[in-house]
């Protein structure tokens, strides 16, 4: 997928004057938020149970993995070998590109049922089976209306469709599927599950990412709530899973730790409808499972961040808590981002994998209110990453010169006490002049954006310097 | 401390200094009636924030380093600003991890910097506060002040304990109000989206003044209240209520 995160600004201002949208942001936002609170709630009532000690304990075992990153890897790569998988690495989304349609080609594949896999996103990678003559599926919900709806990108990491309502999906399936249009969820749901058994069926190959890669038994863990997981990745003979390198987690129980928090944090569900552990192919005596099962390592950017002050990023589970809190995403959605992943966690993955100029907007969307970073289960500190984002577009002068002298102004003046004291009084009298004797200022040439739905109001005439100096002087004239 | 009176350094914070000089006053005026020895550090200018916020840690440092200076010798650092004091807090030590020396200086600054409610309850023990307001008022958590320094039940201990004061809680008093510094210049347009929502939970409340204790939230849903055409309902800083007219 092709970055238009450069254009933040731009598109937020489309997603601000969209009804529709607004509406539908509305009513997600108070599901996602109100579930969260009640589910950590529900925990902390179990005796002995503590939300907070289960961040800790989910942080640091993705240090852990990160610290080695290597071992985790290989021994992940040891056990799933021994189980018959043949693992890949990926350098970046072209190559995913290459070894995914090389393996559909081998084994002769005309459609891919797919599930679950942000990776595939980042990687174009429909676009790229599509165009080696093989029909990429979706199957999850939401991501099959956004490929019915013209390649729509998702919006949201888990409720790809966050941005449209029940009725904008049901004119999409009626005018795709030539059926009367209906006003239900479950008979729209039944209806695309119709058309998708046809596909499970019919599809040679299945891809799906994973939600975690645990090292001690080569498996790769899948989180779903609809089932087409389960599918996906058990009635084609061939299974693809695409996932990056850190995902991994060293061992089942790590693995039985983050579960308790992902559904929680990202749903609100205690645990989500399906959760499928795969190891390996199809054995002699298995009922069903793929015969041919490959695991796709991608680095894309990631290997480049251990080790770094933005290591804590690939802590990241993805379950959207971040986003789903943020007051810039609640009022903009995840399109305006314009890349694979919206939100906080956007804001830091983006420019760091798809290149710190290519996204200049997204470190400063964000009002640092930090409500990211009490909701994430992993305890990422997504504002210091945000702000360290920012030095270093200053320190790569990325910033437009306006901004950058106004600081270093500001910086100068703000250290010189006298020369501060008056400028500000300067400050004080031009605003009072601009208010005209009222008591507010309706616009104001160096802050356009923000007197355009703000009226700042008027200082109070003087400085409190001023004031407190005249206070010290009255109380010396009055001892004496 | 027991003999001699707490000298406590008052940052008025560079907003106050320019837009609301009253609220620097009213933070004297409480400090002053709690029994401190306030001083007014004379060269103070500005915390370095907004410099920090904006990725220019050079600024932030000299800024800070000039800060830490004025207020050195003193017992405590009070500021009637959630998110200037966040920044001497929990900021100011992360800035120097290159300079072991000016690291301890800043920490040694930090632990000893309150928010003004805070240091008023947690470290004053406070209860009486001189102000009379009358009237139903509700309060918006500012982000800093809540999620940096665990400011919440101190202001509303406060104002509970004045007896013309009915405390209504609006909905999601800790959602931000969009501010954010720069972020309400460079993103006017999602700001004021944000501080709407911020807006209709106030107006909600029916209260008759909405207190807070941070000066950009101040300027930020007081400036939306009055476009939207909201004449009434007051925007007023926690320490202008807890003291009262001087």
């Amino acid at each position: 997928m092709r970055s238009q995160a450069m254009f933040f600004k731009a598109r937020a201002g489309d997603k601000l004057a969209d009804r529709q949208l607004q509406a539908n942001l509305g009513k997600a936002k108070s599901r996602f938020v109100e579930g969260r609170a009640q589910a950590v709630a529900d925990y902390d009532a179990a005796p002995g149970a503590d939300f907070e000690a289960l961040r800790d304990a989910a942080s640091a075992i993705r240090d852990r993995v990160l610290a080695n990153l290597d071992v985790w890897l290989e021994t992940f790569e040891d056990k799933a070998r021994a189980r018959g998988a043949e693992v890949l690495y990926a350098r970046d989304g072209a190559e995913i590109c290459r070894l995914v349609v090389d393996i559909a080609r081998r084994h002769g594949v005309t459609k891919a049922a797919k599930s679950k896999s942000m990776l595939s996103e980042e990687a174009g990678l429909n676009a790229a089976l599509a165009a080696a003559g093989i029909e990429p599926v979706e199957t999850d919900l939401g991501e099959y209306i956004l490929q019915i709806n013209d390649n729509e990108p998702p919006s949201h990491i888990i409720a790809p469709v966050f941005h449209k309502s029940k009725e904008e999906v049901a004119e999409l399936f009626a005018r795709t599927h030539h059926t009367p249009k209906k006003d239900d969820i479950a008979g729209m749901a039944r209806e695309a599950r119709e058309v998708l058994r046809e596909h499970f069926l019919s599809a040679e190959m299945g891809i799906s990412g994973a939600n975690f890669l645990i090292a001690e038994t080569g498996s790769a863990a899948l989180v779903t709530n609809e089932g087409n997981g389960r599918m996906v990745t058990t009635l084609p003979k061939v299974h693809v899973v695409v996932t990056g390198i850190e995902k991994l987690v060293p061992t089942l129980e790590d693995f039985s730790t983050l579960m308790r928090l992902l559904p929680r944090s990202a749903t609100g569900q205690r645990i989500s409808n399906y959760v499928s552990v795969l190891t390996g192919v199809k054995g002699e005596d298995d009922l069903d499972g793929p015969e041919h099962l490959y695991v796709i390592l991608v680095d894309n950017g990631r290997a480049s961040l251990v080790g770094t002050e933005f290591e804590p990023m690939l802590r990241c589970i993805r379950c959207g808590a971040c986003m789903n809190h943020c007051p810039v995403y609640q009022s903009v959605g995840g399109h305006a981002y314009g890349w694979v992943y919206p939100g906080p966690m956007g804001s830091v993955l983006t420019p760091l994998y798809t290149g710190i100029d290519n996204a200049l907007d997204l470190p400063h969307a964000s009002t640092l209110c930090n409500q990211c970073g009490v909701v994430c289960p992993v305890k990422i500190p997504l504002p210091e990453l945000l702000r360290k984002l920012r030095e270093k577009q200053v320190e790569l002068k990325l910033r437009p010169w306006r901004e950058r002298l106004a600081l270093r102004l500001w910086g100068w003046i703000a250290s010189r006490p006298a020369l501060y004291g008056f400028a500000a009084r300067i400050a004080v009298r031009y605003l009072n002049r601009r208010a005209g004797g009222t008591d507010r200022i309706g616009a104001l040439r160096a802050a356009p954006d923000w007197t355009a739905g703000r009226d700042l109001a008027a200082p109070e005439g003087r400085t409190f310097r001023e004031l407190y100096a005249e206070r010290i002087r009255h109380e010396a004239r009055r001892k004496r | 401390m027991t003999k001699e009176k707490m000298r406590v350094g008052l940052f008025v914070t560079c907003l106050v200094d320019l837009m609301r000089p009253r609220i620097g006053f009213a933070a004297l005026r409480l400090l002053e009636a709690a029994g401190c020895d306030v001083v007014v550090p004379a060269a103070q200018t500005c915390c370095g924030q907004p410099a920090f916020n904006s990725g220019d840690t050079r600024v932030a440092r000299a800024l800070a380093l000039k800060l830490i200076v004025e207020f050195e010798g003193l017992d405590y650092v009070v500021v009637p600003s959630g998110s200037c004091a966040g920044m001497i807090r929990v900021h100011y030590p992360q800035l120097f991890d290159d300079d072991p020396a000016a690291a301890a200086r800043a920490r040694a600054l930090a632990a000893r910097t309150f928010e003004l409610t805070d240091f008023l309850v947690s470290v004053l023990g406070v209860a009486e506060v001189p102000g009379d307001f009358e009237g139903t008022v509700t309060y918006h958590d500012s982000c800093s002040g809540l999620r940096e320094l665990g400011v919440k039940a101190q202001p509303r201990a406060l104002l509970a304990h004045m007896p013309g004061v009915e405390l209504k809680e609006m909905a999601a008093s800790e959602e931000c109000c969009g501010f954010g510094g720069m972020f309400s210049v460079k993103f006017g347009d999602i700001s004021t989206r944000i501080v709407d929502r911020k807006c209709d939970n106030i107006r909600a409340t029916g209260a008759d003044a909405v207190v807070l204790g941070d000066l950009g939230c101040m300027l930020n849903i007081e400036g939306r209240l009055r476009r939207r055409g909201d004449e009434r309902t007051r925007v007023l800083h926690v320490a202008e209520v807890l003291a009262g007219e001087d």
